[in-house]
């Protein structure tokens, strides 16, 4: 082929060879290939690391959704540089039974302008079936590649803990997803990480008698397990679910940083008094060292006015568990003790491209977290 | 929200006064004290909403009786677990097991640990997460007819709310033989323990009678200490993922219903074939047979999936009242309509097995069917005149279960070199064990010459969906704490079933004894329900 193009054609016909060739030779196993594809996944990797990422997780992605993947080396560089290639991959479920296969297709690029990327990506998406695309990694809004593809997908998953510049970045995924309004749904793997925490918190106030509390809370604690670089995307997004779900406003000019404390105040209706009245629900965003650990790390919902009444979600020494504990004033402490694994990546990738529509809880939070985002964001 | 309406025993006078003006002294105090009881599945819970965070429970305590028995250690307990580790369940949720041996606390919980290591589809267990779980497990020693022990029962339940937060919430789980269940249900009415400050259900496990006089008898006793909206007769079919997708394939595809009927149907055939004989179940076994065993629940029901009417919407009470109406339906069946067997020595997997009769519990001169085929018809609009069989076996070849669908053929032949009745017709078979799925079989025509080929056309759940699917008693447990009965068969389901095959049984009863055995282990079946189905010219599917 002449330098600088791919034969699109050839692709296509490299995987259908691999098909037939697998229907004329059944492999050792004797067991039958199903090619079963259930949706196309365009990954735009910016670095080579990343492609690797995607390459080890193909294979947990293929085995709950069985996808024609393109991954897209996006290198910058002055040169241009352009190579194709495709392979088929399959995974062994239980022994005995069916293998699912998925099609996988690289595209590694230098320097190569997003009009041509797309025009390679653009043909090779299987016809009819839902289009994701995930661009991990920093600034994916400012990646030309996404700005070109992105009206053509019905799903764009970024993820919130490889942002470079946290808050500003979270500001403005906030304003992308209220624009896109749905076409494309938007999906933050940072927001996956935290539905294990979100369950916990839900799962106290499914007890009745603790049900009142709920809306009677003064105090939230967050704390975050902070590395090298802190990242209170997730903090600020949980609170986001919490103020959106319980109707909390936040109070202009009620947000601040103290030393490496984030302090944010939300008006909260107030109970049994008038409709008029407001009170204030006082929340603390902290990083703490803990090392093994990334995301949330302790979890403190606390009514003081009245009754005294404190919710609790903590990890516990050794990750993968949590602990959740209800103090109400007066009573027996209730405690036990939950799983909280830390996610794979692909586990976290398979549980949004199980949605086929926009996350309207995700986008209440995230609304309200881009507006906390930004007042923290400014200078 | 669903109370009142959902009271499909209470006399209309009842709820008509039930739905007045609180004004009336007697009236009023009533109506409250049924609304305290009355199961509310829905919280306000306004971090419940959206997508993605499951549902779970209030805390609750579940009483298993018969907690010393098979089914807790291999189903029960593990399907709990599950839940547990999948933060399916709340904080606070408690476990008693109530048996007659002299346990302690500890004992049974090393014991149940034993019992999730060993049948848990996760593997063995998280000691962590087991230490906490444990911890709400308590073992309470008592006889099911012991009135001292439902007064401490009481009392323990009362210790583990204040405790561990249940809030009076409870699920009575009946694990026992079925001659305790008039016992334990009576016991509980007489100490206090049907109804609390919380919600109160039982969950009875199959058998639920063994003919249409002792169910009825047996709800009878139920209701007088439950109501119905508390009662969940458990049907682990109804938990199995494939047989909850029947629903979803035929209401929520615009293309299957409007063919779904007599126009287009030629017949209906529902298999469930066991490789295994009657194992240890022996003597229970030989009172009951293949008809009660397994036709009247599990066959039934997803008869009634297959063949009932659109519910208006998917609710407890509007899905089970489309299934009623299909039983009601059915036309009486004549023993004519019917075949039974018992297999004879033969093999399974390659090896020699023992006859029915050589069975350890089983009368050697056993007259219990371990075969039964039928046909019946369902005489409304929609099936007038489309025979469904029904059949369903022991110690046959393979273990399957599946509903095939038999179109008609096309009405005229164009090909000429196809004589008509040499073709296939388009089957839709729902496969529902062991390899779910669903296959539609239609003709094609073979590369190159001018013949035509039965081809099919498979969609697999393993090969659609990777994960692999909750075990059916984690999703029935959960739905029952959950309070939605959906899946779980109501009293006049249970009673009509019956009714329609107490009159087989009792004419099997009084006819002459059958030339038993008539089949041989590992074949598919007697002979004679072969020629029952030729009879009208069509064939068992070759499973």
């Amino acid at each position: 082929m002449s330098e600088g193009a791919i034969d699109i054609n050839a692709i296509e016909r490299e995987l259908r060879q691999m098909w037939q060739e697998q229907a004329a030779h059944p492999d050792a196993g004797g067991q039958a290939v199903i090619r079963a594809l259930t949706l196309n996944l365009i990954v735009r990797a910016p670095d080579d690391d990343w492609a690797e990422q995607a390459l080890a997780v193909a294979p947990a992605l293929t085995a709950q959704h069985p996808n024609r993947t393109v991954i897209v080396i996006d290198r910058p560089g002055p040169a241009t540089e352009l190579q194709a290639n495709a392979q088929a991959l399959c995974t062994l479920a239980n022994a005995g039974r069916t293998q699912v296969c998925g099609e996988q297709v690289t595209i590694s690029a230098r320097g190569a302008p997003a009009g041509q990327l797309a025009s390679l990506v653009l043909p090779l998406l299987v016809p009819d079936l839902p289009v994701v695309l995930w661009a991990p990694g920093p600034q994916p809004f400012a990646q030309p590649l996404v700005q070109r593809l992105y009206r053509l997908c019905d799903r764009l998953i970024v993820d919130s803990t490889t942002f470079a510049d946290p808050l500003r970045e979270l500001a403005e995924l906030a304003v992308f997803e209220q624009t896109a309004n749905g076409a494309p749904a938007v999906s933050d793997l940072g927001w996956t990480r935290l539905t294990p925490w979100r369950e916990l918190t839900a799962q106290f106030f499914d007890t009745r008698p603790f049900l009142p509390h709920l809306h009677r809370i003064d105090e939230i604690v967050i704390e975050y397990a902070a590395g090298n670089r802190p990242n209170p995307v997730a903090a600020l997004l949980f609170v986001g679910w919490l103020a959106s779900c319980l109707k909390w406003t936040p109070l202009e000019d009620a947000v601040g940083i103290e030393g490496e404390t984030i302090q944010i105040y939300l008006r909260r209706p107030a109970v049994g008094v008038g409709p008029a009245a407001i009170r204030l629900v006082s929340v603390a965003i902290r990083p703490v060292d803990l090392a093994g650990v990334e995301g949330l790390a302790r979890l403190v919902l606390r009514a003081v006015d009245n009754q005294q009444a404190e919710f609790v979600v903590e990890l516990t020494s050794d990750a993968g568990h949590a602990c959740t504990r209800a103090t109400i004033a007066g009573a027996h402490p209730i405690e036990r003790t939950a799983t909280i694994d830390r996610p794979a990546l692909a586990d976290l990738l398979n549980s949004e491209l199980r949605l086929l529509s926009r996350d309207r809880t995700f986008a209440a939070a995230l609304n309200l977290a881009g507006g906390l985002a930004r007042r923290l964001a400014l200078p | 929200m669903l109370g009142i309406q959902r009271q499909v025993n209470l006399p209309a006078l009842n709820t008509i006064l039930l739905s007045f003006p609180c004004n009336l002294g007697v009236l009023c105090g009533k109506k409250q004290a049924r609304s305290e009881h009355m199961a509310t599945p829905v919280l306000d819970n306004p971090l419940r909403a959206g997508l993605r965070i499951g549902r779970t429970p209030e805390p609750c305590t579940m009483v298993i009786f018969g907690a010393s028995g098979d089914l807790t250690s291999r189903k029960l307990v593990p399907a709990l677990y599950n839940l547990a580790r999948e933060r399916r369940l709340p904080g606070g949720f408690s476990v008693v097991g109530f048996a007659r041996r002299d346990w302690s606390d500890d004992y049974f919980r090393d014991l149940l640990r034993e019992a999730v290591n060993a049948n848990s589809r996760s593997g063995p267990v998280d000691p962590e997460l087991w230490a906490s779980f444990a911890q709400g497990i308590q073992y309470h020693r008592g006889s099911f007819d012991e009135a001292d022990a439902y007064t401490s029962l009481a009392a323990r339940l009362a210790a583990i709310d204040a405790e561990r937060g249940t809030s009076g919430n409870r699920v009575f789980y009946l694990a026992t033989p079925p001659e305790a269940y008039p016992t334990i249900v009576a016991q509980l009415g007489a100490h206090g323990l049907a109804h609390s400050n919380g919600w109160t259900r039982i969950i009875i496990e199959k058998p639920f009678g063994h003919d249409l006089a002792s169910a009825q008898a047996l709800n009878t006793e139920v209701l007088s200490v439950f109501r119905e909206d508390q009662v969940y007769r458990i049907d682990h079919y109804l938990g199995k993922e494939t047989v909850q997708n029947i629903l979803i394939f035929r209401f929520a595809n615009g293309i299957f219903e409007p063919i779904w009927n007599r126009s287009h149907i030629d017949h209906v055939q529902i298999t469930v074939a066991e490789t295994i004989g009657v194992e240890d179940r022996g003597g229970y076994y030989d009172t009951s047979g293949a008809l009660r065993d397994m036709i009247q629940n599990h066959l039934m029901q997803l008869l009634c999936l297959v063949a009932m009417e659109p519910p208006s919407l998917y609710d407890a009470d509007a899905v089970r009242d489309e299934k009623v109406k299909v039983l009601r339906a059915v036309r009486r069946l004549s023993v004519n309509d019917t075949v039974r067997g018992q297999y004879g020595p033969g093999s399974a997997n390659g090896l020699p097995v023992r006859g029915y009769r050589e069975e350890k519990g089983v009368s050697p001169t056993s007259q219990t069917e371990t075969y039964v085929a039928l046909k019946l018809f369902i005489d409304n609009w929609r099936w007038a005149g489309v025979p469904f069989y029904l059949r369903s076996g022991k110690r046959l070849p393979r273990r399957v279960s599946e509903i095939a669908i038999q179109f008609k053929a096309a009405p005229t032949m164009i090909f000429a070199d196809t004589p008509l009745n040499d073709l296939d017709p388009n089957v839709l078979a729902i496969k529902i064990q062991p390899d779910e799925g669903i296959s539609l079989k239609f003709s094609s025509k073979t590369p190159g010459q001018s013949q035509i080929r039965p081809v099919t056309m498979d969609f697999r759940y393993g090969a659609s969906f990777g994960v692999t699917s909750p075990e059916a008693y984690e999703r029935l447990l959960l739905d029952c704490m959950l309070g939605d009965g959906t899946l779980f068969t109501r009293r006049d389901e249970v009673e009509t079933s019956w009714a329609l095959l107490t009159p087989i049984l009792q004419a099997w009863a009084e006819g002459p004894p059958q030339p038993f055995p008539n089949y041989e282990a590992g074949s598919w079946g007697p002979a004679a329900a072969d020629e029952f189905i030729a009879r009208d010219g069509r064939s068992w599917r070759r499973l």
